[in-house]
């Protein structure tokens, strides 16, 4: 019963918000978009997207959610990043919201089709993957990062729905060799069942997110895309395992 | 004359190709192993094996329909030998 009132008490406030939200934030930067370059615009619709994201996930579910964030401090090293994900649910994307960076994310076909937020997914220059041959995503994406726009990339490509980890794609790892970016590994655990594979329920829990340290392109430059996707996988892999069993 | 390669050859030069192109393990290499969920490669790494394979044993596959059943590694050596086979009976007609 605790379950279905705070799904309807959270998907509510959330449709309210974002009925004011997203207006009021689309109006600002409309006015923005008429004193400032295209590229201050894009900036600023990007942070708009951010801190939306930021209170969806950080506020609405709160207290029966609490995430905890490890290391989400600002990088020592000048950006942009390519920020690689472990990928267990449709919350990780709104998770990402609270990197302290203009980014945009490398998402499946799905949430560009999501009511109102996948025309804004679209508008930020998000990059649907499976709608691109790789030739088109690989020159975007460098395009986006010599701008100095962060990525953020799930290269399981789709949710894995339990703690375990399917295999990564490469396409991201050949555009990290080709821009000469620099990697972040960042670990998701306990968002398994917020909300499980398949249902909009969400479940109370407790969601920790590490940042890793960042590889730097010294690191992986004499690397295959393979070995460099692999090497990052097996990073990745054995840290959210520790974080799991710290649950 | 041309040397003519055994099937044990191929299985042997495949997995090199394996080795050397995607530093896969020689223990993981068996043939039952699906090369996407076991070994991890996907359809960009497909291009980089089928150019190495093409390299390797000398043979044209890139437009070749049937690469796109292959799954495991046993259907890597399988396609190789047929492929082996059918450029030798061109060779003899």
């Amino acid at each position: 019963m605790k379950l279905i009132v705070f799904n309807i008490a959270f998907y509510f406030v959330f449709c309210l918000y974002s009925a004011i939200a997203i207006p009021v934030l689309t109006l600002l930067i409309a006015c923005f978009s008429l004193v400032m370059s295209h590229r201050n615009t894009m900036k600023w619709f990007r942070r708009a997207i951010r801190w939306y994201g930021m209170l969806v996930i950080k506020v609405l579910p709160f207290p029966l959610i609490r995430i905890y964030y490890k290391d989400y401090e600002k990088i020592a090293e000048p950006g942009p990043y390519i920020f690689v994900c472990n990928h267990r649910s449709a919350t990780d994307p709104f998770l990402m919201a609270c990197l302290p960076y203009e980014f945009i994310q490398v998402v499946n076909i799905w949430p560009f089709r999501l009511p109102v937020l996948g025309i804004y997914a679209r508008w930020a220059g998000y990059l649907s993957i499976n709608e691109m041959p790789f030739k088109q995503f690989s020159k975007q994406a460098v395009k986006l990062l010599r701008q100095g726009v962060s990525i953020i990339v799930f290269p399981e490509g789709t949710r894995s729905g339990g703690k375990s980890m399917g295999q990564f794609h490469g396409s991201i790892f050949r555009v990290a060799i080709e821009a000469q970016c620099q990697i972040v590994p960042v670990c998701i655990s306990g968002n398994e069942n917020i909300p499980p594979r398949g249902s909009f329920l969400l479940r109370p829990g407790k969601i920790k997110i590490h940042k890793l340290p960042t590889i730097k392109y010294e690191k992986f430059k004499d690397l295959k895309p393979f070995k460099l996707k692999n090497m990052v996988r097996n990073i990745i892999s054995d840290e959210v395992a520790v974080m799991d069993r710290k649950e | 004359m041309k040397h003519k390669i055994t099937e044990n050859e191929i299985i042997k030069m495949t997995n090199q190709v394996f080795e050397e192109s995607f530093e896969i393990e020689t223990e993981k290499l068996q043939p039952k192993m699906n090369i996407f969920e076991d070994l991890g490669l996907d359809s960009l790494d497909i291009v980089d094996l089928i150019v190495a394979l093409q390299q390797k044993f000398d043979v044209k596959i890139r437009n070749d329909e049937r690469v796109r059943d292959i799954r495991t590694l046993e259907d890597v050596y399988r396609f190789i030998i047929i492929l082996k086979k059918e450029v030798a009976s061109l060779g003899t007609e």
